[in-house]
């Protein structure tokens, strides 16, 4: 098994209130690991620290068995991507630029230099991966929400990253753009033993998709383990105080979440 | 509009470059006394080696009053935009802008206590105007933080309550001081571009040079905090870093221009808006170009400032605002 | 008052035609009160005169308290006699010495209503320069006269002395002040008479460059004292001046007015005319700019300071 991101108890605070406690995850290669939980759980936090942009008051973050504090930004860049939910459009800026920035973390030269040959075919190509090829030479901001996500995760998958980590990636997004988004993450997972954290309220997507789930509450993980494993009404209405039925999906087999709620 | 390259970039700023040339000579060609075009141009070409049939009165005047000048004005106009762009792209602001942030006035009043207190030692003045710019920066900056960081909103707002605060700060220490000490507050809030002292003039164009250098090493950067710190972060950029070296060279070249020529403002809000309109938002384009237009503007808002009433002089600032604001207004509309 | 709008508080509450009534019974007592009477002056009011505005100004017969709010005005005061008189002075009213220890009421521009009140003044004499609009029109809210006097060239200080020195009463003694100040200005303007006027800059600042323009009262002064100011055409009192002008003009004397008000200020020529034929012969003349910028006894003084320097021979 490939680790390539781990976290070890860890521990962050943020505005004085303790966001995750002694947390234990790893990410390994060709997996989707879905975080699960209710608003408040410290599920974003997770993933902020992840990357090292939230300070964490104690354990250790692992990246690629080494800790997260000695390596510096650009090469933290090049080995995890975050896929945002929305990006800050003040500024005209094509597709194509877009999606280049994520080549920043390979630069020679931080902060000045040209985009290279290599730099474009790769931002071609995921343009291609996430059909924007249409679209490239337009604005961002005349793109429709769906384009946009798409756009944002092919400037994550630009920057080559192993470890992929998606905050809501599917809020905003129409049924098929959601599954669009997910079996793109899918495939990059299978293909380039990639590993992605895909932080969700959307539980059955995650049961299709994810290969790991960890409920989290109250900043801890709960529970862990396969969809199977821990998509069970007890355990899901411990962490969500709220009534469910789980059966399987009549087409994929896997465990369907419906709540129930009574009138 | 195609991906800026380093050819597009080469080109456009020769390009520039060379109009910039052209307007440092023709404007050179206008004031209030007048000049012969053909003996001045000859005069020019020798680069003052040799007189080519000028007078002494007419060399000097060329030579030692009129050049200096529009250089100076080059420096303060080249330093002003490039920290507006610097300015509008980290702190994703489009209206960002020295003199409308405060940061001019806080370079002002530092000049002023550099004078009052250290008049004799010309050296201070620049010093002092650049640790007031900083300042300013700092308290808007500050100002601006809310809970959910600094919305351009918050920024403006901010940006007004330092600007107007230090204008009275100014008006009421000129009105209570001897003006012959720390100069006028029309010196300080619509600036004059007169007193090319042959001291500062030379720092004044290193420090726009370099800055300008500065900023656009960091263009890369500059272009990806554009769209969000947070996402910055994500792909790599050192942000703590790249502000903090934005904040300080921008103050610089606040505080020398400041420190010369009292506050032109406008300059840095929209040559770097028609830098991006016509070029691309990509700062390693649109910051060296923002540089050069600069340049070219207050040169020419100077000229007229110098000609339009002669023998008399307006002050710069004026007709950079009497441009500068219905430009505004037009390029918002367009935006 | 605070009882009759009780009074009228309760009439409302009782009959809005009461109140309507009692409102018009009110406005027309006002308007009748203000109108007519006039708080005491020494004696009673006997005499009008014009002043600079066009205004008749109504002044009782023996002037005992008057305030300046010009420098020049008080120097003119103390000139014509009326020194012991003076109970107000703007804070840039030093001289002659012993108008220092007059009562502060502020500066030129922005004089202290409460004090010049408390001073209780009959007469305040303004100049139009101090712009002081909206203080005149509250001045005479308080019934204090004020009077507008503001020279604009020598044959205009000449008037003001006689005019302060009617205000004061002291004719006689104004007169023979007045006498003697133009015999010494015409014999400044025989001596100079037939000479060629010297051309003059006049520099009110370095750096930023002003100087004197057609509308300042120096530039008259210079006029008469045999020079012909480079400037004198230049439109404005007090413009900023190109210094590719300056140095184009090449004027062959220079005026620093120093050393007085402005201390040791503009004691050196601007950077453009370091080379002027001026500068390169040592015409530079450095003259105390209260004589030259203060329309008033001393101006005449600057005339003479100015005549002498760009005319030694004339002088011998």
């Amino acid at each position: 098994m490939n680790r390539l991101l781990e976290a070890r108890d860890l521990t962050v605070s943020y505005d004085h209130r303790v966001a995750v406690a002694d947390l234990t995850l790893s990410l390994n290669g060709g997996e989707i690991t879905a975080i699960i939980g209710p608003n408040g759980a410290g599920k974003s936090t997770l993933l902020r620290s992840l990357n090292g942009q939230l300070p964490i008051s104690s354990g250790v973050i692992l990246l690629d068995g080494q800790p997260l504090e000695r390596l510096n930004r650009r090469s933290i860049s090049r080995q995890i991507a975050v896929v945002a939910q929305e990006a800050e459009l003040r500024f005209p800026v094509t597709v194509l630029e877009f999606v280049l920035g994520g080549r920043f973390a390979w630069a020679t030269h931080s902060g000045w230099g040209w985009e290279t040959e290599r730099d474009l075919e790769v931002a071609n190509a995921v343009i291609n991966e996430t059909e924007l090829s249409e679209l490239s030479a337009r604005l961002m901001n005349e793109l429709s929400g769906g384009e946009r996500q798409r756009a944002l995760m092919a400037r994550a998958l630009a920057t080559e990253a192993p470890i992929l980590l998606l905050d809501e990636p599917t809020a905003n997004l129409d049924l098929s753009h959601q599954a669009t988004l997910l079996t793109l993450v899918r495939k990059r997972c299978d293909h380039h033993q990639s590993a992605a954290l895909v932080v969700t309220h959307d539980i059955n997507l995650a049961s299709q998709f994810a290969n790991n789930i960890t409920l989290m509450k109250h900043g801890r993980a709960v529970h862990s383990g396969t969809p199977e494993e821990v998509l069970r009404p007890e355990l899901l209405q411990e962490v969500f105080e709220v009534r469910v039925l789980v059966d399987a999906h009549p087409i994929t087999g896997g465990p369907r979440v419906t709540p129930v709620i009574s009138a | 509009m195609n991906r800026v390259t380093l050819r597009k970039t080469l080109i456009s700023c020769a390009l520039l470059g060379a109009v910039l040339l052209l307007v440092i000579i023709s404007m050179s060609l206008l004031g209030s006394e007048r000049l012969p075009a053909r003996t001045s141009l000859c005069a020019l070409a020798s680069l003052g080696t040799s007189a080519c049939g000028l007078t002494q009165d007419q060399f000097d005047i060329l030579f030692q009053i009129r050049l200096p000048r529009i250089l100076l004005a080059a420096a303060v106009g080249g330093s002003l935009a490039t920290a507006g762009a610097g300015y509008q792209a980290l702190l994703r602001n489009p209206l960002a802008e020295p003199y409308l942030l405060g940061i001019s006035n806080g370079a002002a009043v530092g000049t002023m206590i550099s004078l009052v207190f250290f008049g004799a030692i010309e050296w201070t003045r620049p010093l002092l105007a650049f640790t007031g710019a900083f300042v300013a920066t700092f308290a808007v900056y500050r100002l601006a933080r809310g809970r959910a960081g600094a919305t351009p909103e918050r920024l403006i707002l901010a940006g007004v309550i330092v600007t107007t605060f230090l204008s009275s700060v100014i008006v009421f220490v000129t009105t209570l001081m001897d003006a012959t000490r720390i100069r006028s507050f029309t010196f300080w809030l619509l600036g004059d571009l007169s007193g090319a002292s042959k001291t500062l003039l030379p720092v004044a164009i290193t420090i726009t040079i370099i800055g300008a250098l500065v900023l656009t090493l960091h263009a890369r950067s500059l272009n990806l905090l554009m769209l969000g710190e947070r996402d910055a972060f994500d792909l790599g950029v050192e942000v703590g870093r790249v502000r903090m070296v934005v904040f300080l060279v921008a103050s610089l070249l606040v505080g020398s221009s400041v420190a010369a020529s009292g506050s032109v403002g406008y300059v840095g809000l929209v040559v770097p808006h028609l830098a991006r309109l016509s070029l691309g938002s990509d700062n390693r384009i649109s910051i060296p170009a923002a540089a050069l237009g600069g340049a070219l503007f207050v040169i020419v808002a100077d000229t007229v400032a110098r000609t339009i009433i002669a023998p008399r002089e307006l002050p710069v600032g004026a007709i950079t605002a009497l441009i500068g604001a219905p430009l505004f207004i037009y390029l918002l509309k367009r935006v | 008052m605070c009882v009759l709008c009780l009074f009228v508080a309760t009439c409302a509450l009782v009959s809005r035609r009461a109140l309507i009534i009692l409102s018009l019974l009110l406005l027309a007592i006002s308007f009748g009160c203000n109108s007519g009477a006039k708080p005491a002056l020494d004696g009673p009011v006997t005499r009008e005169l014009t002043d600079d505005a066009g205004r008749r100004v109504s002044l009782p017969a023996r002037v005992t308290r008057v305030v300046s709010l010009a420098p020049n005005l008080t120097e003119i005061v103390f000139a014509v006699g009326g020194g012991d008189r003076l109970v107000g002075r703007t804070s840039y009213c030093d001289y002659p010495a012993e108008a220092k220890a007059v009562a502060e009421i502020g500066d030129t521009l922005h004089p202290s209503l409460e004090r010049i009140i408390a001073l209780k003044p009959q007469v305040v004499l303004i100049s139009t320069s101090s712009q002081l609009e909206v203080f005149t029109q509250q001045l005479q809210n308080q019934n204090i006269a004020v009077f507008v006097t503001d020279p604009h060239d020598l044959q205009g200080v000449f008037r003001s002395i006689a005019q302060v020195g009617e205000i004061m009463g002291e004719k006689l003694r104004t007169a023979l002040l007045v006498e003697s100040l133009r015999d010494r200005a015409d014999d400044v303007e025989t001596a100079v008479k037939g000479k060629q006027p010297v051309r003059v800059f006049y520099q009110v600042s370095a750096e930023p460059l002003y100087t004197a323009g057609h509308d300042a009262f120096v530039t008259d002064l210079m006029r008469r004292a045999g020079a012909a100011s480079v400037t004198a055409n230049v439109p404005g009192a007090w413009p900023k001046y190109s210094n590719e002008s300056a140095l184009a003009a090449r004027p062959d004397a220079i005026i620093l007015p120093t050393g007085g008000s402005m201390g040791s200020a503009n004691s050196d020529v601007t950077e453009a005319l370091r080379q002027s034929p001026a500068a390169l012969q040592g015409r530079v003349y450095k003259i105390n700019d209260d004589y030259l910028t203060r329309p008033g006894p001393r101006a005449i003084d600057g005339l003479e300071a100015m005549a002498r320097a760009l005319h030694p021979d004339a002088f011998k």
